[in-house]
């Protein structure tokens, strides 16, 4: 369905031209994709939140998501925007002026690759792009042959709560990214029933659904052993999780461990790491 | 019947009715537990998960839907009298604004303090609490004779609107994540996983509650007219002050514990006024019992309707209150 | 007979730096007094009751209440010895007659004391003393006005308590202001039962010229804050004074049988920028 759209879209969207010279990249992930595709040059433009590759802290900055700055935009004079699905309004400003945008939407694991195949098509660059889809695929498939077979742990994959105590827990549920990362990384996600990106989970839930493993993403860049101490202190009240009793709460900090672009295969593996130690 | 009986019964029945819902709460849920092997001592601690879940789980979370569904429910009734308004709210005068505001702020300035195993948005919360209440207060008691209750609810109505504006504000700022943390937490939450905040707000409230228990005759007249209850021997400035003060310090303590939960505060008090009239004597009783049992029992519905999901409590309290209100609108007018 | 209430030369404003309403006013209530107090609009009658009754303390002057000063009294001491009868009684929630009436009763409780036998008892002389005992589990709000009144009138006489004869002081503001003529008509006869049967020492504050001339035995004259005139009704009840307090030309017609005084308001004198006078009503200040 997402091909058949995309496709649909670059039909409508591409007037067969030469490729855009003057990229606007307002997604920080399609960015580093852009880079990875070696599109690279092209890129005059990005998000206030673009800081990956390094070469993008020094290109001016035209907005985010909510609060892209249109004036700026089209003063620069690009000949593509890649737009997230809901700036509608930006994308309807950009129709007006005859700017064409890419508009991409967060998707599954394999979003990614299709994502870098038909950004590769629209900046000329359809070879690197297939190498680099390649890449990713094969680092992904060798953490998926390596954890093949081992026993799955059941994990739970949190992602936020209020910090110093076990409120307001979210978790990725059964569909989306992160679930697609845990399943590569060899683990079984104990929430795989609710159909969700993420789902809110009570201390009930868990106790109920025993994880062998929590895993918890941090946006920390480094954590000392009194901070990570602190960060997994309040799990201890769980002691009756297998993942708590065992000592399996994991915390994986560091950036860029969950964006969906060419460093992916780090965060799997990093997961996979913490899974299959 | 003489008047001490009659609100000796009414209570008592509001008592083993809150008593009923709080004993029968923590034994539903989603999962099914053994009550038997919840309460087997022989069992490791370690590996009683019947235990865990309704020690951790859910009693904590029941005792913190009490304590502040009896907070908001009686801190209405004090606040309706007061501004001898029965559509006031606890959240009226700021109080529950200035907590958000507080919330939002430990949430995007990544505050991870924490004080006697009280982290830093319950902290920050209440901070924020206070600090509304304190600017509701100075404004109100600028003129010379005592709290004018019009200042008083212009001037809450007012930090209302520009708390939210501030608050609207921080989350432009904040990061996505942080934004969406922070309007979560506005839509409460009693899982508290903990015995800790639940005994942190308990001494504010207590204290409140013995200013409350203090004035429930002197609330009767306050609704009369404040003219009318100086006339009859109320020391109309004190009053006004005791109300507020406590009022808005068991709101912020109830709201740094459980969120700013909503409604709680005016369905309760109007429907303890349908069951037994507008005696504060018993209204105010009534309400923070019936309240307890009310919170408890939405919070029961939000942890296991939309099992395994949780829908969040002010959510269920607004679904329920929002029609009422207007009914009640529509019923007054 | 002595003064019970006594305001000594007392004045007020509301607010630092605003005007006095009240100026160097002296009235004096013997015990047993009936008194009206007559003025226009903004005269400062209002005021003047809240200065008697304590709820507000004169900027000036003294108030004192038999012969210690009111300021010196609790305010709960106060309220057991003067009550007030306000205007108009709006209440936020649907209390019952009965709760009105024990309401009253509020100085005489401890913090935690709930109305006892002697308390109702004495709740319940008041409401047969207004002849509202058939009214007393009724809502306050589905009351008719007049009844509304003697209900707020009954609370009144509950709180000056034991069978009302301890020395105490009713204040009235404008009891008959929103009343028809037969509920005004009856209040006034339960007024002057009260005062005469029950020896309750009352000030009733009013714009009713006649019913001040019929039912009180002496008045007290207010314009612009100040006393224009004070002293038996009918000697300050005459032409002349009540053109110097309203600017209106009126008839005084003393009945030679009865003694009864009317007042026929006749023409307006000073056309300004007042409204015209007759049968007009508003909030005083």
């Amino acid at each position: 369905m997402k091909k058949l759209l995309l496709t649909l879209l670059l039909t409508v969207a591409v007037s067969a031209q030469a490729p855009p010279r003057r990229i606007i990249s307002l997604v920080p992930n399609v960015t580093e994709i852009l880079f990875a595709i070696g599109a690279g040059p092209q890129v005059v433009a990005v998000s206030n939140y673009d800081v990956e590759p390094p070469e993008v802290r020094s290109l001016p900055t035209v907005g985010a998501l909510v609060d892209p700055d249109t004036e700026k935009i089209i003063s620069l004079r690009p000949d593509l925007v890649i737009t997230y699905g809901s700036q509608t309004e930006l994308q309807a400003q950009l129709k007006r002026v005859s700017i064409p945008f890419f508009d991409y939407r967060h998707g599954g694991l394999d979003h990614i690759m299709v994502t870098m195949r038909a950004l590769g098509e629209r900046t000329g660059h359809v070879d690197q792009a297939d190498k680099a889809a390649r890449t990713l695929q094969a680092g992904i498939d060798a953490v998926k042959t390596r954890v093949a077979g081992k026993p799955r742990p059941r994990t739970l994959l949190v992602f936020g709560r209020e910090p110093g105590s076990l409120r307001n827990i979210y978790a990725s549920a059964g569909r989306g990214f992160l679930h697609d990362m845990l399943i590569a990384a060899g683990g079984e996600d104990v929430l795989n029933d609710i159909e969700k990106e993420s789902a809110q989970v009570s201390t009930e839930m868990i106790l109920a659904r025993k994880p062998d493993v929590i895993l918890e993403l941090n946006a920390a860049n480094r954590l000392n052993d009194a901070d990570l101490k602190a960060v997994v202190d309040p799990w201890m009240t769980l002691s009756s999780v297998p993942a708590v009793r065992n000592k399996r709460v994991i915390v994986l900090n560091g950036p860029g461990l969950t964006v969906p672009g060419p460093r992916v295969v780090d965060g799997i593996e990093k997961m996979a790491k913490a899974l299959h130690p | 019947m003489s008047i001490r009986r009659r609100i000796a019964i009414v209570v008592s029945a509001f008592a083993a009715f809150a008593i009923a819902v709080m004993i029968w709460a923590p034994t539903v849920g989603t999962t099914s537990i053994s009550l038997a092997r919840a309460f087997d001592r022989s069992i490791p601690w370690h590996d009683n998960v019947d235990a865990q879940i309704f020690f951790v789980a859910r009693l904590p979370r029941v005792l913190a839907g009490g304590l502040v569904g009896a907070t908001l429910a009686a801190a209405g009734v004090v606040l309706q009298a007061l501004l001898r308004n029965p559509l006031a709210t606890p959240f009226t005068l700021g109080v529950s604004a200035g907590a958000s505001l507080g919330a939002m702020l430990a949430v995007t300035m990544r505050l991870e303090l924490s004080v006697l195993g009280i982290t830093s948005i319950p902290l920050a919360s209440f901070a924020g609490s206070l600090l509304a209440t304190a600017i509701v207060y100075a404004l109100a008691s600028s003129q010379r004779r005592g709290l004018s209750t019009n200042v008083l609810l212009l001037a809450g109505v007012t930090l209302n609107a520009f708390f939210s504006a501030l608050i609207l504000f921080v989350q432009y700022l904040a990061d996505f994540a942080e934004a969406l943390r922070a309007i979560r937490w506005m839509m409460g939450g009693l899982d508290v996983a903990s015995y800790f905040p639940i005994v942190a707000a308990l001494p504010f409230i207590v204290i409140s509650f013995a200013a409350f228990a203090m004035m429930t005759r002197t609330l009767n007249l306050l609704s009369v007219g404040a003219e009318a209850a100086a006339s009859r021997g109320v020391e109309i400035v004190k009053a006004q002050r005791l109300a507020f003060v406590s009022a808005s310090l068991a709101t912020g303590a109830a709201v740094s514990l459980g969120g700013p939960i909503g409604f709680i505060g005016i369905i309760v008090p109007h429907l303890v006024r349908l069951m037994v009239g507008a005696d504060h004597r018993i209204v105010l009783p009534a309400s923070a019992l019936f309240g307890a049992a009310f919170l408890v029992l939405c919070d029961l519905a939000a942890r296991t309707l939309m099992s395994p999901l949780e829908i969040p409590v002010g959510v269920v309290t607004a679904l329920i209150g929002g029609p009422f209100f207007l009914w009640l609108l529509v019923k007054r007018s | 007979m002595r003064d019970l209430l006594w305001a000594d030369n007392v004045s007020f404003r509301y607010a630092a730096g605003a005007p006095l309403v009240v100026e160097g006013v002296t009235v004096r209530l013997a015990d047993g007094a009936l008194a009206g107090i007559l003025g226009p609009n903004g005269s400062g009658k209002t005021t003047l009751l809240r200065l008697l009754s304590g709820t507000r303390r004169p900027t000036s002057g003294r108030v004192l209440i038999g012969d210690r000063p009111l300021d010196q009294l609790s305010r709960r001491d106060a309220a057991r010895q003067i009550a007030v009868v306000p205007q108009e009684t709006e209440l936020a929630f649907e209390y019952r007659a009965i709760e009105i009436v024990l309401m009253g009763r509020h100085p005489h409780l401890g913090v935690f004391t709930v109305e006892g036998p002697d308390d109702i008892r004495i709740a319940q002389e008041a409401l047969a003393a207004t002849g509202t005992s058939h009214l007393s589990d009724r809502f306050f709000h589905e009351l008719s006005g007049g009844e509304k009144q003697r209900i707020v009138i009954a609370a009144a006489l509950a709180q000056l308590g034991h069978s009302f004869s301890a020395p105490s002081v009713a204040l009235l503001d404008e009891p008959t202001a929103s009343l028809d003529l037969g509920y005004q008509l009856e209040i006034s006869s339960l007024l002057t039962r009260l005062n005469q049967d029950h020896g309750v020492t009352m000030a009733i504050s009013t714009h009713d010229l006649n019913m001040a001339a019929s039912i009180c035995r002496e008045l007290i004259l207010m314009r612009d804050g100040r006393v224009l005139a004070a002293g038996p009704t009918s000697e300050v009840l005459t032409p002349d004074n009540v053109r110097r307090l309203y600017d209106v030309e009126a008839d005084v017609h003393v009945n030679d049988e009865t003694g009864h005084i009317t007042v026929l308001p006749v023409r307006r004198i000073d056309s300004g920028s007042r409204l015209p006078a007759p049968g007009s009503r508003g909030n005083p200040a």
